[in-house]
């Protein structure tokens, strides 16, 4: 009994943590439209600035808990709003998910920055000692501090938001943005508070939490994101109170899983991924108009005039150019650069998975990873167990990521928008801890063998495998683009009602892209495994999905050559800063490509292939122009998908 | 023999009866009217009809085959076309890719090998459906428009365009819903005129969810008034327009002399 009311009452502690933060998403969401999947990250840095006002500046813990959580947070919160979400406020619901993963890859480079990563623990803001309940449970003081700050700013939000001024406006703008304009409601400086307050919830999440658990940037982020976006899922995002009774349940099925729940192996993983699997079923089960309220937000993006269809010939020459560039490039460069730039393909190939999804049929999948991994460790059972030749166990592997694809797809047809994303990003946290950190499954820490097919073995020849399939997977994606499948898809991303009233079978093309995608991102998988020569757990964390998409989007999501781009820019980002003058570089990568991204979306959703062609553009019009060629017509601009 | 039938139709939102107990047909031929004052649960009906929605009750056939399970692509496959009273256009799309798309997903089954891998077979098809969204677009009077993107035409042609996209999946019935509302009072003589060819010339049937009255009054053959749900009268034009219950209906109770013609006006 002692136990179980001891379990009780850390579940209620923790959860009522939860809970707070989960208040301060869905309240960010509510009123700016914009669900963060950095809020993890955010709170993960200001945590570090905690315990850096503490051990760096001796700074008493109250005092800089309050300077966290009262100053520096909301500004953050208000900076990111006026800075980022008003440029794309009106674009669809997709642009903001992907430019709040730029945030999460930005925050997470800056925690690398300035702390390089490093975990620490962080001292408490209350006293040590215990507390004896009545019926001799024994319960920190700590815990009662945590419980008391969590409830009282939940129900200081509560008491704002009913009985002042602002509360007023904030309720009005959660129930209808536009009208709530007309009203004389400055709507901006609402989503602007939302934000300042959101994080400031996130930052005193941190301070609360960080004392019970270890401030890691591996660690804390993924745990939140689950845990918070969890909570907010129990009342589907949409009431404050759901959200905090959502937190409070979630931290006490978590309390008693591990309190009851030790054995080890499959169990004790099932309770890592309990809010994933909560997500899951949640939006599963949605109520419909839930499920589809992402209807209609596709990524559609005004695309410039500036960019037209560029002729055929111009394309294909363009990219008969490009590929014999890259092929000459293993004769002439050195080992490392011939390495880097296979490096930077075998991703352009990840990312052509994406285009093919998100670009070209305006779906979202921030899971990604899952697929790359299954096929990766697919390949390499194929060859360990079933003594495959690795020619055939490639593709064995590739194959195996389909079916999985083709279920998301599947549930795509129900979910949409935001929730698909939550729904990836659960699928690909689940795929991690319950089948890539198995031991079984992943060979452990060293993960297994995958060697390079036969002929293949030197950097050389293997850079030519992967330049292989890279102009495979290029020419099936432009294929796909110009051909009916492509129009259909299309047409789809534009209206699905319009596609099943011609006659055409929705679901079908969900599960046939999905598929497609997971194909061709297992592939990528298979190929990143054989660049190291072992697949292991740490090639497939969810994270990477996450990035993924930034750098994709980065690159330019809508057409094949941003994957390209995009690929070969990391891949020789990589590299330069390999040399001893850049290696400042290493460590501001990922504060680099989530500012990208998050900036690229924000003021060209189109990517930089859209300003290379631009530059290449005016480079040709420039020739044109000196030459004095009587021709009155421009020149064609190469040019995006339109 | 391919009438379209929906018989004691009840559609139910929660406690909500939407639709109750309305029965309608269209004859192979037909040019059939749905007329009604607003929230009469035209709309709800159609999509039965079309297979968006599942109806509580009540059975939808065409020809002898019961199709009230039939999912909306499998119905259009049998030739169900529609349109929609918020434009529903492949937007991002060119005119021609919108006709193109209707007229592929009709015409010719999807090789998924042909079409990523562009061998010839895709060249083919790809021609010969092609040249069907072609006779469309010169029988609509849509040439100039081919290469527009949808979203950048006028309201007036983005109807025309909608209408030929369903007419690009063959439809032997087409249910329009308000195609005339975003028009003016030119276009829309234009647009009856262009739904009488339809009819006549092309010889596919027609049921219209329509609240220009001089419009249903001026094309259609035979007329239904819903209202509240229910099936009050049904009859040629004329018949209607003498209608008590019709009357009553659109203006309240003892109405005037005015006819229904004006009551939306």
């Amino acid at each position: 009994m002692q136990v179980f009311i001891r379990t009780l009452i850390l579940g209620i502690v923790s959860g009522s943590v939860y809970a707070l933060a989960s208040v301060g998403l869905v309240l960010t969401y509510k009123t700016s439209g914009v669900l963060n999947f950095g809020y993890g990250s955010i709170a993960l840095f200001t945590s570090y600035i905690h315990w850096s006002l503490i051990q760096g500046w001796h700074l008493p813990v109250w005092l800089s808990a309050v300077i966290v959580v009262g100053v520096i947070a909301p500004l953050i919160g208000a900076f990111l709003d006026t800075s980022v979400f008003r440029g794309i406020e009106g674009q669809p619901q997709i642009i903001s998910v992907i430019a709040t993963v730029g945030i999460f890859v930005l925050f997470e480079g800056l925690v690398y920055l300035f702390w390089n990563g490093t975990s620490h623990r962080v001292p408490s803001l209350f006293p040590a000692g215990v507390v004896h309940l009545p019926g001799g449970t024994i319960i920190g003081k700590d815990q009662f501090g945590i419980l008391a700050v969590a409830v009282v700013a939940a129900l200081g939000l509560g008491a704002m938001l009913r009985y002042t001024r602002i509360g007023v406006s904030f309720r009005a703008v959660v129930s209808n943005r536009q009208v709530a304009g007309l009203m004389a409601i400055n709507s901006g400086f609402i989503s602007g508070l939302s934000w300042a307050l959101g994080i400031a919830f996130a930052a005193l999440m941190g301070v609360l939490l960080t004392p019970q658990t270890l401030l890691d940037p591996l660690y804390l982020p993924p745990f939140i994101i689950a845990f918070v976006l969890g909570a907010a899922v129990v009342g589907y995002m949409r009431s404050l109170p759901l959200a905090w009774v959502g937190g409070i349940l979630i931290g006490i099925a978590q309390s008693f899983f591990i309190q009851y729940v030790r054995s080890q192996g499959f169990i004790s993983k099932v309770s890592d991924s309990i809010p994933f699997i909560l997500i899951t079923l949640a939006v599963l089960f949605a109520p419909r108009a839930i499920r589809q309220s992402g209807i209609g937000a596709s990524f559609v993006v005004r695309t410039r005039e500036t960019v037209r269809a560029a002729s055929k010939n111009a394309r294909f020459s363009v990219a008969v150019a490009s590929f014999g560039f890259l092929a000459l490039i293993p004769m002439w460069a050195t080992g490392s650069w011939t390495y880097a730039v296979f490096y930077g393909m075998t991703l352009s190939i990840v990312f052509l998975s994406l285009v093919v999804l998100t670009g070209y049929s305006g779906q979202i999948s921030l899971g990604h990873t899952a697929f790359m991994g299954i096929a990766a460790f697919g390949a390499a059972h194929a060859v360990r167990d079933a003594h495959m030749p690795m020619w055939v166990a490639m593709f064995v592997g590739a194959l195996a990521a389909v079916p999985a694809g083709n279920l998301i797809g599947f549930i795509a047809v129900r979910v949409h928008g935001l929730y698909l994303a939550l729904m990836t990003l659960a699928f690909a946290f689940l795929a991690d801890s319950l089948f890539f950190q198995s031991a079984s499954i992943s060979g452990g820490e060293g993960g297994i063998a995958v060697a390079r097919p036969a002929g293949f073995g030197s950097d050389k020849a293997f850079f030519y495998l992967v330049l292989g399939f890279l102009i495979l997977f290029s020419l099936i994606a432009v294929n796909l683009r110009t051909g009916r499948t492509g129009r259909v898809l299309a047409g789809m991303r534009d209206s699905e009602t319009a596609s099943r009233s011609l006659g055409i079978p929705v679901t079908k093309y969900k599960v046939l892209i999905f598929g497609l995608s997971a194909f061709i991102a297992g592939m990528g998988g298979v190929l990143f495994a054989m660049i190291l020569e072992t697949a292991t757990s740490r090639t497939f964390i969810p994270f990477y999905a996450l990035f993924y998409v930034a750098v994709a989007v980065l690159g330019g999501i809508f057409d094949v050559g941003g994957a390209i781009v995009g690929g070969l820019l990391f891949g020789i980002y990589g590299k330069l800063s390999s040399y001893t003058p850049l290696s400042f570089l290493n460590r501001i990568q990922f504060i680099l490509f989530g500012l990208g991204a998050t900036v690229a979306l924000a003021r060209n959703p189109e990517g930089l292939i859209a300003e290379l062609r631009r530059g290449g553009a005016a480079i040709t019009r420039l020739f044109a122009r000196k030459s004095r060629s009587t021709r009155s017509s421009p020149v064609p601009v190469a040019g995006g998908q339109e | 023999m391919n009438d379209l039938l929906a018989e004691n139709i009840t559609i139910k939102f929660g406690g909500l009866t939407a639709v109750d107990g309305a029965t309608i047909e269209v004859p192979e031929d037909g040019f059939v009217g749905l007329i009604g004052p607003n929230g009469a649960g035209k709309t709800t009906l159609f999509n039965a009809i079309n297979g968006f929605l599942l109806p509580t009750a009540g059975r939808v056939s065409f020809g002898d085959r019961d199709i009230t399970h039939m999912r909306p692509s499998e119905r259009a496959r049998l030739g169900i076309g529609r349109t929609f009273q918020k434009l529903e256009l492949f937007v991002r799309v060119s005119v021609f890719d919108n006709l193109l798309i209707a007229a592929e997903s009709a015409e010719s089954r999807l090789d998924i090998v042909s079409d990523l891998l562009s061998l010839p077979r895709r060249h083919r098809e790809e021609a010969r459906c092609s040249r069907i969204a072609e006779e469309l677009l010169n029988m609509l009077d849509l040439g100039w428009a081919r290469d527009r993107r949808a979203a950048d035409l006028p309201v007036g042609h983005a109807r025309i365009v909608e209408l030929g996209r369903a007419l690009c999946i063959n439809p032997k019935v087409l249910l329009l819903d308000e195609p005339s509302s975003g028009l003016d009072s030119d276009e829309t003589a234009r647009f009856g005129q262009l739904l009488r060819r339809v009819n006549e010339e092309m010889g596919i049937a027609i049921l219209l969810v329509e609240h220009d009255m001089d419009l249903v009054m001026d094309v259609c053959k035979q007329l239904y008034v819903l209202d509240f749900g229910r099936m009050i009268a049904s009859g040629t034009a004329a018949e209607i327009a003498k209608d008590p219950a019709v009357r009553s209906a659109y203006l309240g109770e003892e109405g005037d002399e005015a006819a229904p013609a004006s009551a939306e006006r």
